[in-house]
């Protein structure tokens, strides 16, 4: 058991004390860095979203080393620090499940509006982070919002 | 016949005077009470912007209808009246309760998952999962 927690708590270890190897790679980091963020907050991400999260750019700029380690860790993958076990991705949690949210109402769209892009378009799940049962409940709650002029359907018109 | 929850929402020309409104409102629940209906909740949200054009109106007076049937015909006729009525610009009508039982089975599932295990330990926080099983275990010993 000690073993366990041990190994658990280890790659999480050199996120503070051991700054060193993230120095190497900062021109390439410098690209992924900002990728987590958005995930969580929507404004930093400016004038394009769709970029980084569809990976064109955003993952190239990783290198090859992360795509080995993170990449294939199905949930989690935003850019996020090396680790003494290759890279170390940040997990992402579904707000929903966290808040316990059994339905998502489509008449507070300032709630919703969070979960769209500035074209309108509803963020996909692998950047919010939205579990598949929450990103269900919250497109057709955006859609039925849009329906009722509640919500854009592109744009601020 | 099986109950039904709706939820209604129109939207009126911003310039509509309050009365036209109220007009409009009454003989909606005149039709809803006829057809064995009830009006559970009525809300006048006012006017609001849009977020987008409709008619050429940037602006509407929302108003929600939240309505128990149990009378099928009951939306259709409501929808007509929407529909034939000059000062609406904009309607929908949606079936919750639906959602509405799943949301009570989720609460009721996680009320029962909670008292069953008082505390759920977090995967990710390793000390403190850690810290607990000793104690489930030692209880389980006692036993």
């Amino acid at each position: 058991m000690a073993d366990e927690t041990q190994k658990e708590t280890h790659p999480e270890q050199p996120r503070s004390p051991e700054p060193r190897p993230q120095d190497q790679p900062r021109a390439a980091e410098a690209a992924p860095a900002p990728a987590p963020r958005p995930a969580e907050s929507r404004p930093p991400e400016g004038g394009r979203p769709p970029r980084e999260g569809r990976g064109g750019e955003g993952r190239g700029g990783e290198g090859r080393g992360p795509r080995e380690g993170g990449a294939g860790a199905g949930g989690a993958r935003e850019g996020g620090k090396r680790g003494r076990r290759g890279f170390y991705r940040k997990k992402k949690v579904c707000r929903f499940c966290v808040d316990r949210v059994d339905y998502i109402d489509y008449k507070k769209p300032e709630q919703l509006m969070t979960f769209i892009q500035e074209r309108g378009k509803i963020m996909p799940r692998r950047i919010t982070g939205t579990c598949s049962r929450h990103q269900r409940w919250l497109a057709e709650a955006i859609k039925r919002a849009r329906n009722i002029a509640l919500m854009p359907f592109g744009g601020a018109r | 016949m099986d109950e039904r929850l709706y939820d209604m929402i129109f939207i009126c020309r911003p310039a509509t005077p309050e009365e036209e409104i109220d007009k409009l409102l009454a003989t909606l629940e005149h039709t809803v009470e006829e057809r064995a209906g009830k009006v559970e909740k009525k809300e006048k949200w006012g006017a609001r912007k849009m977020a987008y054009r409709v008619h050429r109106h940037r602006e509407g007076y929302y108003v929600l209808l939240v309505l128990r049937a149990t009378q099928g015909d009951m939306v259709h006729e409501l929808e007509r009246r929407l529909k034939v009525s000059d000062i609406v610009i904009k309607y929908m009508t949606v079936r919750l309760d639906e959602d509405m039982k799943r949301q009570k089975r989720l609460a009721q599932r996680r009320e029962k998952k909670a008292s069953r295990r008082p505390r759920a330990g977090g995967r990710t926080h390793g000390h403190g999962g850690g810290g607990e099983q000793p104690a489930a275990a030692a209880a389980q010993a006692q036993q």
